[in-house]
């Protein structure tokens, strides 16, 4: 099968900082992979190389087989980027964004109003499809912006930190979108600072610090990784990311 | 970091040379009146007296729509109410310092201009017409009061929201209507009868004609030329309607601030809810601008003080085509497409450089020439509807002209629109007033190529086959403002 994203020697230079060091990573099709690291590791950045918002200093990107660095219109096509800031317009409803940006992804207009409605009620946003944005909760944002992400149907859905300041209610909403997204078939990547979470939904886990993978698989190869037992992925991630002193 | 701060600077140091040449203009005003005066003297005549109530009245309206548009905002943006609400300190002593410093906001730059003026004269002539600046501050009190009177009246019939965005537009209004009250001489100028700036004043002043006024009209004359009682009576009376403003409202004032954060600013439906989607990039971006542009209520309120603006122009124009005159009608022609080239710019800054969502844009696989092209349009679109009303009425009076006033007006859009899109910064949509970020070179080509244009469209209008030396040193300008797709990508990156 060919694999949902691979990542070759990608580096991304600021000047004489390295955000992204030769980093090498491969993500699987259908598979949720959750990719942690401490603030500044280069996580960020990693997914904005491969949805085309930086462009890389080098290595190789592929989508599917498909070279995102060569062709990125192609590869944008089957991803779905959602940041920890929604890209939102306050003065749109979400089925006036989600009309937009079904337009930017080039899905024809009768598919696009099935599918916004399809996700609007899978959210719970369909009482609020005709309100503005602006005074969603941030909760309401990110369903709006997810509806969005999912909008052109992705092969690919890249979310960073989407459960950050949702209440528990919201946050579990959004988690079994996700899970039902890669029952479908889909593939997930997303960063998290709340490990639980990565602990608990995804099928790998890869850990990264100063650009650099550190540890990569399942909750157990990571345990192998760091010494065996039952440690929880916090101890782990402490311990390889030699923060464990601090905390 | 230097440069900004110099850019920074420069804005401020044009500020400063601005108010100092004000300043000194009305020192120099000061003086001839203050030589005027001792020469002639004062004395409070009926025609004083309607002049000074009419400057009265005038200043009033002025403060009362700044007072609505500082409350509302008050209330709507908060600012540090929260935090001082919050405070052991009581509502009704923060609220009434929050209301002392919103009249004396709004009485400053009255104060700061009469005493540039009065300053010379109180030297020269007449010390108590100092009395003025204190008649002002009442004016300030009274107007502040009303204001907030007003602003929660308001709050309580139709909510935050809507207050604010009503405060803005009269405050447009008003702005607006004070100008065209200044150019009604010239509007009406021969149709009969002397409608000259102050020509219908003369038999007052030759003493043909007489004024009955009302009982007490004088009180601000007399006020303001220092009689003392009159000025005490309008002080204490203006003092004490502030005051019981401010204990009367205190307590509402708070709740309606608490009950501000609730009131969820936004839970205002979009009218469409159903209906096909837009299909495909560009349709998709031109819809979304254009749902964008209709519902920003502060650039609603600048460009309906532009077209009220307007409105003088557009009738010489009309009332010109009706009569055939030669000169005038190419000279308002070239006036629609300076002004069509400056809509142009506005709409396009809002659209192009004001995009609240970039990183959809690039994250899409749309390409961008088709989303530029898309907002293009949509800043062209508004303007097109705002200049085809005159350039309808022109056309059922001069085809032809209208013909040329047209090509004028979309080139010079057209192309103030292109550059704005070449010369794209990030902005934000509340920075639409200053567009702080705009390069004041791309401003003085904006206005170069309007203004070119605007003369060609002259030439041609006037059946003038020079009009091509304005066209293409237009065509040049522009082309000499073009920047690739790569230069504008890396100024994004720079500047993000």
């Amino acid at each position: 099968m060919t694999d949902a994203l691979h990542l070759s020697g990608l580096t991304k230079a600021f000047g004489d900082k390295r955000a992204v060091d030769n980093l090498d990573l491969t993500v699987r099709s259908g598979e949720l992979y959750a990719l942690l690291g401490p603030n500044g590791a280069g996580k960020t950045t990693t997914l904005r190389m491969v949805a085309g918002l930086l462009a890389p200093t080098s290595g190789a990107i592929s989508v599917f087989g498909v070279d995102a660095v060569k062709d990125p219109a192609a590869a944008k096509q089957i991803i779905a980027w959602a940041p920890d800031e929604p890209m939102l317009y306050d003065r749109l409803s979400p089925m006036e964004y989600l009309e937009f940006v079904a337009g930017l992804w080039g899905v024809d207009g009768k598919t696009a109003r099935k599918r916004a409605e399809e996700l609007l009620k899978w959210l719970d946003l369909w009482d609020e499809r005709a309100q503005r944005c602006e005074g969603f909760s941030r909760g309401m944002k990110q369903k709006t912006a997810l509806a969005g992400a999912l909008i052109h149907d992705p092969k690919l859905l890249m979310l960073d930190e989407p459960l950050t300041g949702l209440d528990a209610a919201m946050a579990r909403q959004v988690k079994d979108v996700l899970q039902e997204r890669v029952r479908q078939g889909g593939t997930v990547i997303l960063t998290t600072h709340i490990l639980e979470v990565a602990e608990r939904m995804a099928d790998r886990i890869g850990i990264i610090q100063h650009g650099r993978l550190l540890a990569e698989g399942s909750l157990e190869d990571l345990r192998a990784q760091g010494g065996g037992g039952s440690a929880t992925l916090e101890d782990l991630f402490l311990r390889l990311t030699g923060q464990a002193a601090i905390a | 970091m230097l440069l900004r701060e110099m850019q920074r600077q420069k804005g401020r140091t044009a500020q400063i040379i601005a108010l100092a040449v004000l300043a000194c203009g009305l020192v120099a005003a000061g003086v001839g009146l203050g030589f005027l005066i001792r020469e002639v003297g004062y004395e409070v005549t009926p025609l004083v007296v309607v002049a000074v109530d009419l400057a009265a009245l005038l200043i009033f309206t002025i403060m009362v729509s700044s007072t609505l548009a500082r409350a509302a905002q008050v209330l709507y943006l908060r600012d540090d109410l929260d935090l001082l609400l919050s405070s052991p300190l009581p509502p009704g002593r923060i609220l009434a310092v929050r209301f002392a410093g919103i009249a004396f906001s709004v009485t400053l730059f009255w104060l700061v201009l009469a005493g540039g003026l009065l300053a010379p004269i109180a030297v020269i002539a007449a010390p108590a017409l100092l009395a003025v600046l204190l008649v002002l501050l009442a004016l300030g009190l009274v107007a502040s009061a009303v204001g907030l009177l007003l602003t929660t009246l308001l709050f309580r019939l139709i909510g935050p929201r809507r207050t604010r965005t009503l405060a803005q537009v009269l405050s447009a209004l008003i702005g607006a209507s004070i100008f065209l009250s200044t150019q009604l001489p010239n509007i009406l100028r021969g149709h009969g009868g002397d409608y000259s700036r102050w020509g219908w004043l003369r038999p007052y002043f030759t003493g043909e004609a007489h004024l009955d006024l009302p009982p007490h009209a004088d009180l601000l004359a007399r006020a303001a030329v220092g009689q003392p009682v009159p000025l005490l009576l309008v002080l204490a009376v203006s003092l004490g309607f502030f005051m019981l403003v401010t204990q009367l409202l205190g307590r509402q004032f708070a709740r309606d601030a608490a009950s501000a954060v609730g009131s969820d600013p936004a839970r205002k439906a979009s009218r469409r809810t159903a209906g096909a989607f837009a299909a495909g990039a560009f349709a998709a971006t031109l819809c979304k601008e254009l749902r964008l542009l209709m519902r920003d209520i502060a650039l609603f309120s600048q460009v309906l003080l532009r077209v009220l603006y307007m409105l003088p122009l557009a009738f010489v124009f009309v009332r010109n085509a009706g009569a055939g005159d030669s000169m005038l009608l190419p000279a308002a022609a070239a006036a629609m497409s300076v002004m069509a080239g400056q809509l142009s710019s506005s709409f396009s800054w809002i659209t192009v450089s004001a995009e609240d969502a970039p990183d959809l844009l690039v994250a899409s696989p749309a390409s961008m020439a088709v989303i530029t092209r898309a907002k293009l349009w949509a800043a062209l679109i508004p303007t097109a509807a705002l200049v085809a009303i005159p350039l309808l009425a022109v056309g059922v009076f001069a085809p032809l002209i209208a013909l040329v006033s047209a090509v004028g007006c979309f080139a010079s859009a057209w192309a103030c629109g292109v550059v704005n899109i070449w010369h794209q910064r990030p902005g934000r949509r509340s920075d639409f007033r200053r567009r702080g970020n705009v390069n004041w070179l791309v401003a003085l080509a904006i206005l170069g190529i309007s203004g070119l244009i605007g003369g060609a469209t002259f030439l041609a209008a006037s059946g003038m086959t020079w009009a091509i030396v304005p066209a293409v040193l237009a065509a040049v300008l522009t082309l000499a403002m073009r920047r690739s797709d790569q230069q504008i990508l890396r100024t994004l990156r720079d500047e993000a």
